[in-house]
């Protein structure tokens, strides 16, 4: 972070008793005014495009409000109408699949369900250009890796770039047994073993990248992305800890959306401590057709779109992954009594649906806390049932 | 010898009686005589006999006959014409005297019978001069002047004279001769000679004029009388002398808001890190303010910090700050004072909206080799004064440099060992004394600082400038001066990164400036300064360059930029009576836009940006590609309500050509400055102001309230997120606004005694308004918002105590409202990441700011023959350690906001500097 540093910098400089500090304190909203958000990018990829409509909410609240509703189109210059449902609240998908064509103006407008009109300007599909390679490195200093991604346009008419990923990784579970404990009789308590479903073992689960990850190629001779970071993972990520994959998505922007997006991450990226970039209302390509001074945040992109995917495993690189591999939730081994004093018995944990067997206790089994305990050791359910984290079906790109 | 005669004769005094019949006759003649040789003869022929000292006596030869003429006819004869009075006792003795007249009854009221008309009494006392204390015997001459005479006991004699230098036999003008205590004083001609009326008597005479020694004679007056004076030179006086003349700036001027600094005043002011800084105390005046701490550059009377024209010897200084403003660029040593216009600008002067700070290094001692040095915590200095030919010409050149990057440098820890902050300056002056008529200043000025903030790019920046001055005299009435002057500044980013996009990124402006000005004292009436200057700029906006061979970043440049900006001023300060006086003054400037260049035509009434491009005009080298230009009024008056009472009225117009282009909200190194073309206006502002000033107790107290109000239109701003650096096409960023401030200061400042200092309070407003037909050029909905440095009550109050000459204690305390900020208002997701909506601009403001500084001073002692005279201060900045937020700014961590708020000294920062004189 910038600000640390030169905040150190500045204290060696005007020596040990020179304390100037960045102290982070507690937003408190003034006053708040709701605004209407709009994440709207559709691409040339012939599919169901999806607009997600949101409204602000107040500093002290985990939010956010979803738009529901609401009349969602998208007009051409040829009147062409693609008309959008809402299929989750805010989360808006066109009825039917269509991509961008170059050189027609797309407009996208909106009708809120308090009647409210929102139209965007006119907005043509960017140029196009094409992802050379993605490929990872270890990280220098060994316990990482990090992705990045080349791209070259020999027309040099595109400059403008924004990543997005999808992410997608194999789960094995991690306390993985092939028998299920079941309880067959509650009084007499009769316990019973049967063969649990070897296709909870393996999963996959997707997650899509956060934040905005762009890149422009303006001061450079070459339309060429090169080496450009998109990711670092670092080693205790369970994501990379069996194979992993990424399908990154290249977005050619306009100069007016890269723009709006790159205003949006320097206005909340780091700061230095001297000088404070003017904050304000960055006002994107979307207005209120009502009230011209209404805050409409977001920006609606036609950008041309092109895609790669990569997989790798930690031992194709090298990487040494620490032992037992990360998991995505912490696994505990208790192995419950079965008629204990304070603590839960054994009935009671299998009653409670949130664990699973995993193995025997006795001399040479795992330890377990508290220690000694009950005949049979118990974990939970995430950890020995992967289903319960992603999915078992196998991706149809997945290679392994 | 002469000291025991008086005391015999004071000693015998009251044995005096009264001699009134003197029946003895004598015969005498005498032919080329000495007066010696006919007392003897007078002795040898009587039985009166002499007492006298023979040095009284003349060597004057003298002839005369006498038959049967009593002693006193004949002695009388004698001493006609000479200072020697005599007096004979009973006892046939004669006591000579020299000057004194040797009374034989003693005056009415000499024992204080009161009697109506005393007074007259008293003035016209025969002389009775007693040798008073031996304190004066050594410093003050005693002279005697007449002989006193029994006829003439006047209440005052002439005494006349010249006054010559002593080193060059000149004769002095314009020399005061002044009573001590006594409210009689003359002033020398032309030809050095005065003429003074005094009682008789013992009178203390002082000579006064500047750069002449002053000197003290204890004149005893019996008579009419010639006293000559032969002065010596004295340049050390100076400074007194010039602080006497300005005692009465305050209520005598015409101009209003016309702030004063001696560096020498503000030498125990607490500062932080002790540097002895005169802007920063500067910005303890009423209308002159940063935003904070950190920020370099100032606001005066609500203007942005590209308004004020910083001049060091004439020439600009275009970043007055070192490190974010935590140091002033200049060299406390080598600078002399600094006049800061902040309401009226003299015409001379134009080209910023809001002020000029008119900063003049002093000049070398040409006497002696003479140097001033001080250690700080953070910075060093080294003053030179060289007299290169004595009495004429002399050198002075300053230094100063942190080392805090050596400090850096040893830090074992990687990130910290490779970045670095460091500053230096340099300065060095020149001034000549060809001769009466002609005089040269010469000033080089070179700073530099260099930073990283982060470990892959190195900033820096640098200041260069020099100015030359050639002051002529043509006649007494007509003087004029002759300046060429030129300024750099320029910076630079270094960035190394890890892969291939290693560059250098520079930008640079300079500016040349001709200037001829004159002085021409028509009358008393009126007093004319006129001239015409040009001003040459030229600016590379912007490069970049690949760094090293695998760096694929494409070579750049920004066309440069050039412009000339003219002016024909004249003023004249036109006293119409004792009361009223006028300064009327009129600049016309003119600046043209040259080519070569290109500049776009952007289709009327749509916003500016690639889409309403209509058209790219090519402008040939030298080509004016556009020209703007108009009158400016710099006009003042000074009504005197009573002598030490005057109300002031004021009303000024500038233009200014050039802008900084910054998207902070406070001012960064990295802030560039445009010049106006085709598409970016110059920015132009009226002020009004209205003031009353009295000085109290003899100038010992100086009050003024003013009130200002300005009016500002094309003020630069900017879109929000708006990229400046390498922007070919600026005015798609660019919104030009119109401005308001207005504001009321009041200022009480005590010049002497052992309590001095000042309170300084001013309540004042600035305001921006961005309005625009298109919401993308429209800021809080096209209303008047307050500016970032809009902080309506600002207090300082600056005092120093002298315990004793050596030690004195210095406290400061300021409060200031808090400056306002973009608060956030609620939050949004975007692409899965919080992020923050923030209020309209500048709606909230930061908690208030206040700080109180104590210091502690002791100066060496006074020893002649001391090497040095040292100089210690102990200081302790923000004593209450309060905790003055500087900005609050929002970030995005792992999609979720964070807020911070940041301060530059939250505790306090003791300081020991030491300085020594030698």
């Amino acid at each position: 972070m910038n600000y640390r540093k030169l905040h150190l910098i500045l204290i060696l400089i005007i020596g040990i008793y020179t304390n100037s500090c960045v102290t982070p304190f507690d937003i408190k909203t003034i006053t708040f005014e709701s605004a209407l958000v709009v994440e709207a990018t559709i691409s040339n990829e012939i599919k169901q495009q999806e607009i997600n409509l949101s409204r602000t909410f107040d500093l002290e609240e985990k939010g956010p409000y979803t738009e529901s509703n609401a009349d969602v189109i998208i007009i051409d210059d040829l009147q062409n109408i693609y008309n959008f449902n809402e299929t989750t609240p805010g989360k808006y998908i066109s009825n039917e699949e269509f991509g961008a064509v170059a050189n027609r103006n797309y407009q996208l407008k909106i009708v809120t369900n308090e009647g409210k009109s929102y139209a965007s300007q006119q907005t043509q599909l960017t140029n196009t250009a094409q992802i050379d390679k993605v490929y990872a490195e270890k990280s220098e200093d060994g316990k990482g890796i990090n992705i990045f991604v080349d791209s070259y346009n020999p027309n040099g008419n595109s400059r403008y770039y924004r990543y997005v990923y999808e992410e997608t990784f194999k789960i094995i579970a991690s306390k993985w047994s092939y028998r299920d404990l079941v309880l067959v009789s509650k009084y007499p308590t009769i316990f019973d073993f049967v063969p649990r479903d070897e296709n909870k073992r393996n999963c996959y689960k997707t997650i899509y990248s956060k934040g905005i990850i762009q890149t422009e190629t303006n001061n450079l001779i070459d339309d060429k992305v090169t080496k450009f970071h998109v990711r670092h993972i670092n080693n205790d990520n369970y994501i990379i800890s069996h194979r992993y994959s990424m399908l990154l998505k290249q977005y050619v922007q306009s100069q007016e959306a890269y723009t709006f997006y790159k205003t949006l991450e320097d206005l909340s990226g780091s700061e230095s401590l001297l000088s404070q970039n003017q904050p304000g209302f960055v006002s994107g390509n979307v207005f209120s057709e009502d009230n011209s001074n209404e805050k409409v945040i977001g920006f609606f992109e036609v950008s041309s779109v092109s895609t790669k995917r990569i997989f790798f495993s930690p031992k194709d690189l090298d990487l040494i992954v620490p032992y037992p591999r990360p998991y995505p939730v912490p696994c505990h081994l208790t192995a419950p009594q079965l008629n204990p004093r304070y603590e839960l018995s054994l009935f009671e944990y299998l009653e409670s649906g949130r664990f699973l067997f995993y193995a025997r206790n006795g001399p040479g089994a795992p330890p377990v806390d508290p220690p000694n305990g009950g005949p049979y050791i118990m974990t939970e359910i995430a950890c020995g049932d992967c289903t319960e984290i992603g999915t078992n079906i196998t991706p149809d790109f997945w290679v392994e | 010898m002469r000291k025991v005669i008086l005391l015999v004769i004071l000693c015998n005094f009251q044995s005096l009686f009264a001699q009134n019949d003197i029946e003895k006759k004598i015969s005498l003649h005498f032919e080329n005589s000495t007066k010696l040789e006919v007392i003897k003869r007078i002795e040898e022929l009587s039985n009166y006999k002499f007492y006298f000292i023979e040095d009284w006596l003349d060597d004057k030869t003298i002839s005369g006959n006498y038959n049967n003429v009593n002693l006193p006819i004949l002695l009388d004869k004698i001493f006609n014409n000479t200072l020697v009075n005599y007096y004979i006792t009973a006892d046939n003795k004669v006591i000579l005297t020299l000057n004194n007249l040797i009374h034989d009854s003693l005056p009415d009221g000499f024992f204080g019978d009161l009697k109506e008309n005393i007074a007259e009494y008293e003035e016209t006392s025969p002389v009775f001069y007693n040798q008073e204390s031996s304190l004066e015997k050594s410093v003050v001459e005693t002279v005697r002047i007449g002989k006193e005479t029994k006829e003439s006991l006047q209440k005052n004699y002439k005494l006349t004279g010249y006054v010559k230098n002593l080193n060059t036999n000149e004769p002095i003008p314009n020399l005061a001769i002044v009573v001590q205590n006594k409210n009689i004083n003359a002033l020398t001609n032309n030809k050095g000679y005065y003429s003074i009326q005094l009682p008789p008597g013992v009178n203390y005479i002082e000579t006064k004029a500047l750069g002449i020694k002053s000197l003290i004679k204890k004149v005893i007056i019996y008579n009419n009388g010639t006293l000559n004076f032969n002065l010596r030179e004295d340049s050390e006086i100076l400074d007194e002398v010039i602080i006497e003349a300005n005692q009465e700036r305050n209520v005598k001027e015409a101009l209003t808001g016309v702030t004063q600094l001696k560096v020498e005043e503000i030498k125990s002011i607490p500062l932080v890190l002790g540097e002895r800084d005169i802007l920063k105390v500067a910005t303890t005046m009423p209308g002159i303010k940063t935003a904070g701490e950190g920020s370099s550059g100032y606001n005066v009377r609500g203007g942005k910090e590209d308004q004020n024209l910083i001049l060091l010897d004439n020439a600009v200084l275009y970043n007055p700050a070192h490190f974010f403003g935590i140091f002033s660029a200049l060299n406390p040593f080598t600078s002399g004072d600094v006049n800061i216009y902040k309401g009226n600008m003299p015409a001379e002067y134009g080209g910023r909206l809001s002020s000029v700070f008119e900063i003049n290094t002093k000049n070398g001692n040409n006497q002696n080799f003479s140097g001033e040095a001080s250690l700080g915590p953070v910075t060093s200095n080294l003053t030179l004064e060289l007299p290169v030919v004595k009495d004429k010409a002399s050198l002075i050149v300053g230094a100063r440099g942190t080392y805090s990057d050596w400090i850096l440098k040893s830090i074992d820890e990687e990130s910290i060992k490779n970045s670095e902050a460091s500053f230096f300056d340099i300065v060095a002056k020149y001034n000549h004394e060809i001769n009466d008529k002609n005089n040269i200043e010469a000033t080089g000025y070179y700073s530099k600082d260099a930073f990283s903030i982060t470990s892959d790019s190195l900033y820096s920046y640098n200041n260069r400038l020099f100015s030359l001055k050639w002051n002529h005299s043509f006649n007494d009435k007509n003087s004029g001066s002759l300046i060429i002057a030129n300024s750099e500044y320029r910076f630079n980013i270094d960035y190394d990164g890890e892969i291939d996009s290693d560059f250098n990124l520079g930008y640079k402006i300079n500016e040349t400036e001709l200037k001829f000005k004159m002085k021409y004292i028509h009358s008393e009436k009126h007093k004319f300064d006129y001239g015409i200057s040009s001003k040459l700029f030229l600016v590379n906006p912007g490069t970049i360059e690949p760094k090293g061979t695998e760096s694929i970043v494409e070579q750049f440049n920004i066309p440069k930029e050039k412009a000339i900006e003219s002016a024909v001023f004249i003023s004249d300060n036109f006293k119409v009576n004792e009361k009223l006086l006028f300064n009327i003054g009129i600049r016309y400037s003119l600046y043209s836009s040259l080519g070569e260049a290109s500049q776009r035509v952007y289709a009327k009434g749509l916003p500016r940006n690639e889409g309403t491009v209509r058209d790219t005009l090519n402008f040939a080298k030298n080509e004016v590609a556009k020209t703007y230009g108009g009158p400016e009024f710099r006009t003042s008056a000074r009504y005197f309500l009573t002598p030490s009472f005057s109300i002031k009225g004021s009303f000024n117009s500038t233009f200014q050509y050039i802008h900084t282009l910054s998207n902070n909200t406070t001012v960064s190194p990295t802030d560039t400055w445009k010049l106006s073309d085709l598409n970016i206006k110059p920015q132009q502002a009226k002020q009004y102001s209205l003031g009353f000033y009295k000085n109290l107790n003899g100038n010992l107290y100086e009050l003024s309230l003013e009130g200002y109000f300005k009016k500002s239109k094309n003020i630069l701003d900017y879109k929000v997120g708006a990229e400046l650096l390498l922007n070919e096409n600026i005015e798609t960023e660019v919104l030009q606004g119109e401005g308001k401030a207005y504001g009321v200061e009041f200022l009480i400042k005590k010049t002497k005694g052992k309590l001095n200092g000042w309170l300084g309070y001013s309540y004042s407003r600035s305001f921006v308004k961005l309005d625009s037909e298109f919401g993308e050029e429209r800021v809080n909905s096209g209303e008047y918002f307050p500016s970032n440095f809009d902080k309506p009550h600002d207090l300082s109050l600056i005092t120093n105590y002298k315990i004793t000459k050596r030690y004195s204690f210095s406290a400061n305390f300021t409060y200031q409202t808090g400056r306002p900020i973009t608060y956030p208002i609620g939050k949004y997701i975007y692409n899965g990441e919080e992020r923050v909506l923030y209020s309209d601009r500048n709606k909230f403001r930061i908690p208030d700011y206040y700080r109180f500084d104590i210091g502690f001073n002791v100066e060496g002692n006074h020893k002649i023959k001391k090497f040095a005279h040292s100089f210690w201060n102990i200081s302790i900045y923000n004593v209450l350690g309060r905790n003055n937020p500087y900005s609050v700014f929002f970030v995005t961590e792992k999609g979720k906001i964070k807020a911070y708020q940041s301060s530059i000294f939250s505790i306090p920062i003791p300081t020991i500097t030491y300085n020594f004189k030698f």
